[in-house]
């Protein structure tokens, strides 16, 4: 059993890439539910776009990076006006049924057979992300490593990772500029109670509408980053489970908070990788018996999001609030 | 019509049947007592208003004319669709037929957010203070015309910092008036029910209405605060705000309005002068049940 890898391979997991999405994903989320009390069970579906649309204008139309950045947040925005127009006005339950649907029609139409010619369908799709990755400052030979003992990267995962926790740390700073500001006010008034909103002046409908587009773009660039990453798209890589770990991930670290969504996202790949890969030594111990380790051994990684799914029901059980929220502020709902 | 917005000249009104100050106008002293009755400065002027839930006709009003400026207690019976009114009126539930013209301007198309943008303000009957925001902000957001409530200007605080300043000082003036001072930077879920309801009504007064329309304001508050509260509110009438409440308990309604309307079964039975509105026989009938239904008690 060698803790040191185990350490490295979660610390990885903690501070790369796919800490970054889901960070983007759930800062996001946080704009819609943790502020607004949008019930957004779509989230992916914005993901989805952003990693579409950058990787298909590259691909399919030989568009530059830098313009298939730009569609790729242009149809998350157009997602959110088009899932927002009809369902804003009703119930938070249709809200939420409506965009879980939606993602998951976008998944189905964009890998299925009939879009191979347009977005690879189920083959994917793959682009030279090599506009990005000139920009590398970081030296990126074949023996190029950065950080300590086993948490270390390459020079190219280095370079992403910097640009992402940037962006993270950028949209995070104008999350939090909007949302203590009057603006987020009336956010967090339309969450408590819409008709009290109303019946002060407030556009329900506007404000609401706002916050979607803005969680939505968020989300778009975590898709991005997806993208720009590995190169490409998979239907695959977009089913519905992501909202689901970016609420996890939201959970952990606080609702309504502006730090919540980003500790909760490495907390999140961290235990996550630190239960896989403790599984996976575990599976080569001699001492084990054989059937244990037959019944470990390939399943590590959905034994892995069992465990965090068990950390978050231990979590609303004894800390609701999650790492960084006010349990005063908790209890309210229990009114 | 800057005309209409001038406070009606007319008698003082000293040693009044109100044990309290109410507003220095006797506008009603041409109005008569009848239900209906034409206003001289009427500020909401509702026709033929209807609305049904299933069989039930909720609300059935022919006419009806709110003075301005002026405290109108709207009381009846429970069920008497005293709420259903105020939901049509304010927006917040759809009228089957009917119009109404609110500060001079034919209400078309009634939508909350419009009418309260246009000076009508309403409180609810359960109350709606919204938990997770401190009392202070509670109060802020029925600022009117914000800047900082625009996103292209909330990231900049410099936009917004004078206007929230001044609007802070506003509302911290409000809670003092409603015993809420010392509550400021509590969340307002932990308030006690009755100081909900004040909290709601200075959220109301926050957003500078042209007229405040209440329900039930004084339904579990405290006795001694509910008195300041209503003293709080005839001050404001006396200041030219027109107020108007939805009250059953007829004793409260006799010492601090003007003028009394009378719903039940979703009509307007009565209106006038409180002293006269509480002998009325009709009205005593809709509280106490027909004498003929009764079988003569």
């Amino acid at each position: 059993m060698d803790f040191d890898i185990i350490f490295g391979n979660a610390a990885r997991a903690a501070f790369g890439p796919e800490a970054v999405i889901l960070a983007l994903a759930a800062i996001g989320l946080n704009v819609h539910f943790g502020f607004t009390g949008l019930l957004n069970f779509g989230q992916v579906g914005f993901l989805l776009l952003g990693a579409y649309g950058t990787s298909v204008s590259v691909a399919t139309f030989g568009w530059s990076l830098w313009v298939g950045i730009l569609v790729g947040l242009v149809l998350s925005v157009a997602l959110a006006v088009a899932l927002g127009f009809p369902t804003l006005r009703l119930h938070a339950v249709m809200f939420a049924i409506v965009t879980i649907a939606a993602a998951e029609i976008i998944r189905i139409l964009i890998g299925s057979t009939d879009a191979i010619g347009l977005t690879g369908g189920p083959l994917s799709v793959s682009f030279d992300a090599g506009a990005f990755y000139d920009l590398n400052p970081y030296p990126d030979g074949p023996h190029d490593r950065y950080g300590v003992g086993t948490f270390e990267f390459t020079g190219q995962q280095m370079w992403v990772i910097t640009v992402g926790w940037v962006l993270v740390a950028l949209v995070s700073l104008v999350v939090f500029l909007i949302v203590r500001s009057p603006w987020g006010r009336v956010l967090k008034s339309i969450r408590e109670d819409e008709d009290a909103a109303r019946s002060l002046g407030k556009n329900v409908f506007s404000y609401k509408m706002q916050a979607l587009i803005i969680g939505g773009v968020i989300g778009g660039l975590g898709g991005v980053i997806d993208a720009i990453k590995t190169s490409g798209a998979d239907p695959n890589g977009f089913r519905p489970q992501v909202t689901f770990f970016a609420y996890t991930a939201l959970l952990l670290g606080g609702a309504a908070t502006y730090m919540g969504p980003v500790l909760g996202a490495i907390l999140f790949w961290f235990l996550r990788e630190w239960i896989e890969s403790f599984l996976r030594q575990l599976t080569a111990e001699a001492w084990l018996p054989d059937a244990v380790a037959d019944f470990l051994s390939g399943s590590e990684g959905v034994i892995s999001v069992a465990m965090v799914g068990l950390t978050l029901v231990l979590l609303m059980l004894f800390r609701p609030q999650g790492i960084t929220g006010n349990r005063i502020e908790m209890q309210l709902d229990a009114r | 019509m800057p005309d209409e917005l001038t406070p009606v000249p007319g008698e003082a009104r000293a040693g009044t049947e109100s044990g309290l100050v109410g507003a220095q106008i006797e506008p009603n002293h041409s109005v008569p007592p009848v239900a209906g009755a034409p206003k001289p400065h009427p500020i909401l002027v509702v026709d033929e208003l209807t609305r049904s839930f299933g069989g039930l006709r909720a609300v059935d009003v022919d006419h009806l004319e709110v003075e301005r400026g002026v405290v109108t207690a709207l009381i009846g019976p429970n069920g008497a669709g005293k709420t259903t009114l105020f939901n049509l009126l304010t927006g917040f539930d759809r009228a089957d037929t009917g119009r109404w013209s609110f500060d001079g301007q034919p209400v078309s198309s009634p939508s909350p957010d419009q009418l309260a943008r246009q000076g009508m303000i309403r409180t609810f009957q359960l109350t709606k203070s919204l938990a997770k925001l401190t009392v202070l902000d509670n109060v802020l957001l029925g600022a009117p015309g914000q800047a900082g409530e625009r996103l292209s200007a909330a990231p900049f605080r410099s936009r917004w910092r004078d206007q929230e300043e001044a609007n802070v000082e506003l509302a911290d003036e409000l809670l003092d008036r409603f015993n809420l001072a010392h509550m400021r930077d509590e969340l307002a879920g932990t308030l006690s029910g009755g100081q909900r309801k004040l909290l709601e009504v200075a959220r109301a007064l926050m957003a500078d209405p042209v007229m405040i329309m209440l329900d039930e304001p004084m339904a579990g508050v405290n006795p001694a605060l509910a008195q300041s509260l209503m003293r709080h509110i005839t001050q404001l009438a006396f200041e030219g705000l027109t107020v108007v409440f939805i009250e059953h308990a007829m004793d409260v309604v006799t010492g601090i309005s003007d003028w009394v309307v009378v719903l039940a079964q979703g009509r307007v039975i009565a209106e006038g002068p409180p002293w006269k509105v509480i002998h009325d026989h009709q009205v005593i009938d809709a509280y106490l049940g027909r004498r003929r239904a009764g079988g003569g008690s």
